[in-house]
C-alpha cells in the first residue's frame, strides 16, 4: 500500500463572526505519523480538531480525512475516526463498561468482539477491576483512561488527541504516552494538540506550531530547534561542590563563554560559543582547583522555537489549566468559541 | 444510512437514556412525585359537592313575633335539620345580625320582616329577607341559594297543603306537585358518575407527558453538549436523526410511566372512571408527544443553552397549560383566547384523550383530531430537524 496522506487541509478557515479561530490552514499529515499541534490556548488547536472530527463547520476551505472529504462525506469521515476531546466524553451514571459499550454500539462493533476489545482496552490501561462501576466514582486519571480507550474502541485509523494529558498526573500522563506510542506503532494516525512543550517533543514526528490560526512553523522537532541553534551558542549546565565566586569570575572571563547564570550555590548555567567551549571551561575550573561533578549539554528547547517564531513566550500551562494568557490580543472572542 | 442503521442507532440512545435515568434516585423519585402533586393540587383546589362548606352559622330574626312566623321558621328549621346545611342562631335584631357578619362569626341571616303575619292572613306574598357576607362570594353565594331553597321548600309546603284544600273545596282529587311545577326538567350526563376528575385526569395525562418531553429535550440535549459528551456521540457514524428519536422515544416512556401512575390515582384516589380503550389513549399521548416534540426541538436548537432553552420552553407550556382545556373548559374562554386555544396542539390532543377515555370514543370518534396532531407534528418536525443538525455543527 502506497503511503497516503492520513488528513490533507487545504486553505481551511473557520471564522466566528468577525474574529478568526483557523486562518487559511493548509497541511498535510502522512498515515501512520504523530502529528502535533502546538500552540497557546485559543491558538486554534481545537477549532481545527473540531472541524476535521466533523463536529464544526469550515467557513471556507476544505480538508479530506483518510480519502474522505470532509463537507461532503462526514458519514464516511467518521467511521474512520476516534476523538479524544478536552471535556472527557462519557456519562458519569454509567459504568465504565456500560460507556464503551454504548459507544462500540455506535460504530456497530460485533457485540462479541466489542466486549473483548473492552477487556483488552481496560487491561490495558490497568483498570480491568473498574469494569463495572459507574464512572462518577473514578479520579480525575482514571476517567482520562476511560475516555482515552474510548476513542481507541473501534480501532480507528486516525485519533484525534486534544490535551489528551491536561492536569493529568504524572503517572497518568506517561500511561496515556505510552498507549499513543503504542497504538502509533500499530499504524494508527495519530493527531495531537497540546500546548506542553515537553509532550509534543516527546511524541511528534512533526510539530506545526500554531498562533492566531496559523501555522509560524512547521517540522520535525529536531529541524525546529535547528532554526534556534543553527550557529547559536551552546547552553548546558555543570555542577562544581566547591564554587567559589572568584571560579565563577575566572570561568566568564574566558572568550568562549556568552553569560553564565548561576542557580544555586553550585549549579551554573552557561552559554558558550565555538566548538571547544566545553573544554576551555573545563580545564579552567581544573586549574582553578574547582571539581566537576556533572555537565550537562542544554539543547535548544522548543519553547526557545516558540519564542523565536512567534516573537512571544509559550507558557507551560498544564498544571495551570484556566490561568489567562496575558500574551493573547485577542482575547476579546467569546470564551466558548475559542475552545 | 439506512432506516434500519438509523432506528439501530436511536434505539441505541435511547437505552443509554433509559439507563442513566433509573440510576439516578432523584430523577426516579420526581418521576412520581411530580404527578402526585399536580394530580392533589388540582383535585382538592376545585370545589365539588362534597366540599361545600357544611353547617354555615346563619342568624334567624323573628320581627313579625307572630304564630305565623313562629311556624314558618320551625318549618325552615325542620327542613334545614334534614339537609345539614345551615347552623341556625336565633338573634333578636337586624343591627346584632349585621354586626355578626362584620364579626365572621355568621355568613348572613334570615329576617321575617314585620307585617308577614298580615301578608298571610290577608292571602299575599309574604316577604322574607335573606342577608348575605358578599364579603364572601362564594360563602356569600352559598347562603343565598341554601336560604332560597329552604324557603322554596316551606313555600312548597304551604302551597301543597293550600291545593288539597282547594281540591277538597271543589271535590276534586288534586296533585299538588302537578299543579305546582307542571313541567320539571330531568336532567342527566352522558356519563353517570361523572365528577370534575373526569373531566381533568386525561388533560393531565396529557399535560405530565407533555412537559415531561418538553422540558426534558432542552435539558437533554444542551446538558450533553455543555458536557461535551455530544462531541463522542456526533463523531460517531450516526444520523442526529437518530439521537433526536432516541431521546424522545426514551423521554415519552418516562411520561407513560407518569401517565400510569395518574391514571392509577385517577381511578383509585379520585374515582375516575376510564371507559374507553387504553391502547388508544396510549397512541394519542404518543401523538400527542411527537404533535409538539418538533418545536421542542426548534427551541433548543436556536436557544444554544441550556439555561436559555429550558426559558423559551416554558413559554410554550404556559400557553399550552391553560389555554388546552385542560383545567378550564375551552368554552368558558373569550372569543380570542378560544382562537389561540384551536391554534395549540395540546387542544386536540386534550380533546381526543376525553373522548377516548371519559365517552368510550373509537378511533373514528377522534379521527379529525389525529389528523391534526399528526400535521402539526410533521411540519414542526420538517422545520425543526434541519435547524437542528445546524445547530449541532457550529
Amino acid at each position: 500500500m502506497p503511503v497516503a496522506n492520513a488528513i490533507e487541509l487545504r486553505n481551511l478557515t473557520k471564522k466566528f463572526g468577525n474574529f478568526t479561530a483557523v486562518d487559511d490552514l493548509s497541511l498535510t499529515v502522512k498515515d501512520g505519523e504523530i502529528f502535533g499541534f502546538l500552540g497557546p490556548n485559543g491558538a486554534g488547536k481545537s477549532t481545527t480538531i473540531r472541524m476535521l472530527c466533523t463536529l464544526a463547520r469550515p467557513t471556507s476551505g476544505s480538508a479530506s480525512i483518510a480519502g474522505f472529504d470532509l463537507v461532503k462525506e462526514p458519514a464516511e469521515v467518521r467511521k474512520k475516526i476516534g476523538l479524544v476531546s478536552e471535556k472527557m466524553i462519557m456519562y458519569e451514571q454509567l459504568t465504565a463498561a456500560e460507556n464503551l459499550r454504548f459507544f462500540g454500539r455506535l460504530h456497530k462493533m460485533p457485540k462479541a468482539k466489542a466486549e473483548s476489545r473492552i477487556d483488552d482496552l481496560l487491561g490495558l490501561v490497568n483498570m480491568a477491576e473498574w469494569k463495572n462501576t459507574q464512572v462518577k466514582k473514578f479520579s480525575t486519571g482514571m476517567r482520562q483512561r476511560i475516555n482515552v480507550i474510548r476513542a481507541l474502541l473501534p480501532e480507528p485509523n486516525i485519533v484525534f488527541m486534544d490535551e489528551p494529558t491536561l492536569g493529568l498526573d504524572p503517572q497518568t500522563t506517561l500511561a496515556i504516552r505510552d498507549i499513543i506510542r503504542d497504538i502509533n506503532n500499530k499504524g494508527t494516525t495519530v493527531i495531537l494538540t497540546t500546548h506542553a512543550m515537553v509532550e509534543a517533543e516527546a511524541l511528534s514526528d512533526r510539530i506545526a506550531i500554531i498562533d492566531h490560526g496559523k501555522i509560524a512553523a512547521m517540522d520535525t522537532p529536531h529541524e525546529l530547534k535547528k532554526l534556534v541553534s543553527n550557529g547559536e551558542a551552546k547552553i548546558f549546565d555543570m555542577r562544581i561542590p566547591n564554587l567559589t565566586p572568584f571560579l565563577t569570575d575566572r570561568i566568564r572571563s574566558l572568550d568562549c563563554v556568552a553569560g553564565i547564570a548561576q542557580d544555586d550555590a553550585y549549579d551554573l548555567k552557561i552559554s558558550a560559543k565555538g566548538g571547544d567551549a566545553i573544554e576551555e571551561i573545563v580545564k579552567m575550573v581544573m586549574k582553578e582547583g574547582g571539581k566537576i561533578e556533572m555537565i550537562n549539554t542544554h539543547e535548544p528547547s522548543l519553547e526557545d522555537v516558540f519564542l523565536m517564531v512567534t516573537g512571544k513566550e509559550m507558557r507551560d500551562a498544564v498544571s495551570d489549566k484556566n490561568a489567562t494568557p496575558e500574551f493573547h490580543d485577542h482575547m476579546d472572542a467569546p470564551k466558548s468559541r475559542v475552545r | 444510512m439506512s432506516i434500519q442503521d438509523m432506528l439501530l442507532d436511536s434505539f441505541n440512545i435511547m437505552r443509554k437514556d433509559l439507563l442513566e435515568t433509573t440510576r439516578s434516585k432523584m430523577t426516579l423519585a420526581l418521576m412520581v412525585i411530580m404527578p402526585l402533586l399536580l394530580m392533589l393540587m388540582f383535585g382538592f383546589i376545585y370545589p365539588n359537592n362534597a366540599s361545600m362548606p357544611q353547617n354555615l352559622p346563619v342568624a334567624v330574626i323573628d320581627l313579625s313575633h307572630s304564630q305565623d312566623s313562629a311556624s314558618f321558621l320551625a318549618q325552615l328549621q325542620w327542613l334545614s335539620n334534614n339537609s345539614v346545611k345551615m347552623d341556625f342562631h336565633t338573634v333578636g335584631s337586624v343591627d346584632e345580625a349585621r354586626k355578626m357578619i362584620d364579626q365572621g362569626k355568621i355568613n348572613g341571616a334570615i329576617i321575617v320582616p314585620e307585617g308577614f303575619e298580615q301578608a298571610v292572613s290577608q292571602g299575599k306574598s309574604a316577604n322574607v329577607t335573606v342577608l348575605y357576607d358578599n364579603s364572601n362570594p362564594q360563602v356569600g353565594a352559598q347562603v343565598m341559594a341554601e336560604a332560597s331553597g329552604l324557603i322554596g321548600g316551606v313555600s312548597g309546603m304551604k302551597s301543597a297543603v293550600t291545593v288539597m284544600q282547594l281540591g277538597a273545596k271543589a271535590n276534586e282529587t288534586l296533585d299538588p306537585q302537578a299543579v305546582l311545577n307542571p313541567y320539571s326538567a330531568n336532567a342527566q350526563g352522558t356519563i353517570p358518575g361523572s365528577n370534575y376528575f373526569d373531566f381533568l385526569a386525561p388533560g393531565m395525562l396529557i399535560m405530565v407527558v407533555m412537559m415531561s418531553a418538553m422540558t426534558g429535550i432542552p435539558e437533554g440535549i444542551s446538558q450533553e453538549k455543555e458536557r461535551g459528551t455530544f462531541d463522542g456521540v456526533l463523531s460517531a457514524p450516526i444520523s442526529p436523526v437518530s439521537v433526536i428519536i432516541g431521546k424522545t422515544v426514551a423521554l415519552t416512556l418516562g411520561g407513560f410511566v407518569q401517565g400510569i401512575i395518574i391514571m392509577i390515582l385517577a381511578v383509585t384516589l379520585f374515582g375516575v372512571h376510564i371507559q374507553g380503550s387504553i391502547l388508544l389513549a396510549f397512541f394519542l399521548l404518543f401523538l400527542g408527544v411527537f404533535s409538539f416534540i418538533g418545536l421542542g426541538i426548534l427551541f433548543t436548537s436556536i436557544a444554544g443553552d441550556q439555561k436559555n432553552s429550558i426559558m423559551l420552553i416554558n413559554i410554550l407550556i404556559f400557553p399550552m397549560m391553560f389555554l388546552s382545556g385542560i383545567m378550564f373548559p375551552i368554552q368558558q374562554m373569550p372569543w380570542f383566547m378560544q382562537w389561540l386555544s384551536e391554534l395549540i396542539p395540546v387542544t386536540y390532543a386534550a380533546d381526543a384523550m376525553r373522548k377516548v377515555m371519559i365517552l368510550n370514543a373509537g378511533l373514528q370518534d377522534v379521527l379529525p383530531q389525529i389528523a391534526i396532531l399528526a400535521v402539526f407534528g410533521i411540519i414542526t418536525m420538517a422545520i425543526a430537524l434541519p435547524v437542528f443538525k445546524r445547530s449541532m455543527t457550529k
